[in-house]
């Protein structure tokens, strides 16, 4: 059975369609990659995971849940993390409080416990702990931003365009860290404009145009058509 | 000299106070994004309480300043959770809600307490000398009430999930939500924190200052001129103003006398907001 199954999701921003109707599974263990223009869907497609846009149409089922009646905010201790599009760390918050907010109310032994881990993983997070994550470098504060969605050590991961914008060094950096949270177990479902640095992490995909589904595949399948589509 | 001092003193004893206020004012505004009118509303009620619990129930004085900061605090939380949360996203509601909240205690307040001042004084009397300086003993106690209340604010927000919590959701409510953050639990408990400091504030002050109905209005206008002037939604900026605006009050009203504190206040925010239009510690929130 799959983690994650979105049949028919539908997504309107007023009169706009950003999504029609499309359909994608995600099973226990996998990595899976969207790609596609800038336009696609793909970030209304995470949103709408995550809470933070209401479905139109379709349904989205979570471990066996139908979300549609799960507000935003209860979203994530179902074990959704989620690392949006833009990093949007808290700019006002230092580096370890921001990686803390990703676990509240989950008790002091479970973010002791997740913050070691977490620091183990980005040795960024002990040395810039008290700095306001406002003040950090787009790579540093995708590293904030990813380590504050597996704070509460979710079993889906949504990562919507980790890299975008990035200097090769910190997508190494980032892709090395993506597949130590791959390697815990955690379930991943990430987007990208820019296929190649993703393709190496996914096991899956899905090509998005024009709020549709246009074709999935294993990760060959997909780099060839990104390479046709010059999403490489 | 001793003049310098005690103003110096009771500067830094209006300034706890104003602290208190201004903190909450900003609390409310920086994380729900609400413009809390009824603020002077809440401490006017403190001092109500307070003088109920003493002259009516003939409690002692230090356990009635925590009744009423508790009953703050409830009143708070309740209308933030019935009446601000369904409409929190839409300002002119909410400052109308506040606005009538604030209308609503007053009223109360006069129907049951009538227009005139309570005979409701600090149980404390006497002076503490120190060679020349001379301090009444009430004023020392309430600044260090105010002070231990600063601290323990500051220990909520800076070292609690609660506070860690609240501070992200100011920063970002969207992202603060999905990542679990409940803005339906949480806004109450942020909201009960700022009253319950504004009642506590009008417990401790009322008795040396007076209480009556309309003892509020000048505190909202203080918290509101404190608030821009430390910088809107700004906690540190809210605390430092607050400090100014009590030194400037006591040393102009020792030097100068009368009202002239009011004026020199309102030049200096006028002057602030055309130099520095975030405020003293505000900045452009939009982060990086
Ligand atoms: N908040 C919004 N309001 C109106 N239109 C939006 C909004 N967000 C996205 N869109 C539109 O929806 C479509 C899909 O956008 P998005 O999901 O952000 O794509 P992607 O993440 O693949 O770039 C685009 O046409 C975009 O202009
Ligand atoms: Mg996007």
């Amino acid at each position: 059975m799959s983690l994650l199954e979105i049949d028919g999701l539908t997504i309107r921003y007023g009169g706009i369609t950003a999504l029609n109707g499309i359909s994608i599974a995600v099973t226990e263990g996998e990595t899976v990659l969207l790609v596609g223009a800038n336009g696609a869907g793909k970030s209304s497609t995470i949103n709408a995971i995550i809470g933070l846009v209401p479905a139109a149409g379709g349904r989205i089922v979570f471990d066996g849940k139908d979300l549609a009646t799960v507000p935003c905010e209860r979203r994530a201790r179902l074990g959704i993390g989620f690392a949006p599009e833009g990093r949007r760390v808290f700019p006002r918050l230092s580096v370890t409080d921001n990686v803390l907010s990703g676990a509240f109310g989950l008790g002091r032994a479970h973010q002791k416990q997740a913050l070691d881990w977490l620091c183990s993983v980005f040795p960024l997070l002990i040395e810039r702990a008290k700095q306001p994550a406002g003040q950090l470098s787009g790579g540093q504060q995708q590293m904030v931003a990813i380590a504050r969605a597996m704070c509460s050590f979710p079993r889906l991961l949504l990562l919507d365009e980790p890299f975008l914008g990035l200097a090769p060094v910190w997508i190494q950096q980032i892709s090395a860290a993506i597949a130590q949270m791959k390697q815990r177990g955690t379930t991943v479902l990430m987007t990208e404009q820019m296929a190649r640095p993703a393709l190496k992490l996914a096991t899956r995909g899905y090509v998005m145009r024009g709020g549709e589904v246009r074709r999935s595949g294993t990760v060959a399948e997909i780099r060839e058509i990104a390479l046709a589509d010059e999403y490489l | 000299m001793h003049q310098f001092l005690e103003a110096a003193i009771i500067g830094v004893g209006l300034g706890a106070q104003y602290a208190l206020l201004a903190l909450g004012f900003t609390l409310i505004f920086g994380i729900l994004g609400v413009v809390n009118f009824a603020h002077g509303g809440f401490y006017m009620l403190g001092g109500y309480v307070a003088y109920t619990c003493v002259a009516g129930l003939g409690l002692a004085y230090p356990l009635a300043v925590v009744v009423a900061m508790l009953a703050t605090a409830a009143l708070g939380w309740l209308f933030e959770l019935l009446l601000i949360e369904p409409l929190i996203d839409d300002h002119l509601a909410t400052l109308m809600l506040s606005l009538g909240l604030y209308l609503i205690i007053s009223t109360v307040v006069l129907a049951i307490f009538g227009p005139i001042s309570m005979e409701f004084a600090f149980p404390v009397t006497g002076s503490f000398h120190a060679g020349s300086v001379y301090l009444p003993r009430e004023n020392l106690i309430v600044l260090a009430v105010c002070l231990v209340a600063i601290a323990c604010l500051w220990l909520v927000l800076f070292r609690t999930d609660l506070g860690r919590a609240l501070r992200a959701l100011a920063d970002d409510r969207a992202v603060g939500m999905a990542q679990g953050l409940r803005p339906r639990l949480l806004f109450p408990l942020a909201f009960a924190l700022a009253t319950g400091l504004a009642g506590l504030t009008g417990a401790l002050v009322t008795p040396i200052l007076s209480l009556a109905p309309g003892v509020g209005e000048p505190v909202l206008a203080t918290s509101f001129l404190t608030v821009i002037l430390g910088g809107l939604g700004s906690l540190g900026g809210a605390a430092l103003a607050a400090f100014i605006v009590g030194l400037v009050e006591a040393y102009t009203s020792v030097y100068f006398g009368g009202s002239i504190g009011a004026l020199v206040l309102f030049v200096m925010v006028l002057l602030l907001l055309v130099f520095r239009p975030t405020g003293l510690l505000g900045r452009d929130v939009r982060g990086a």
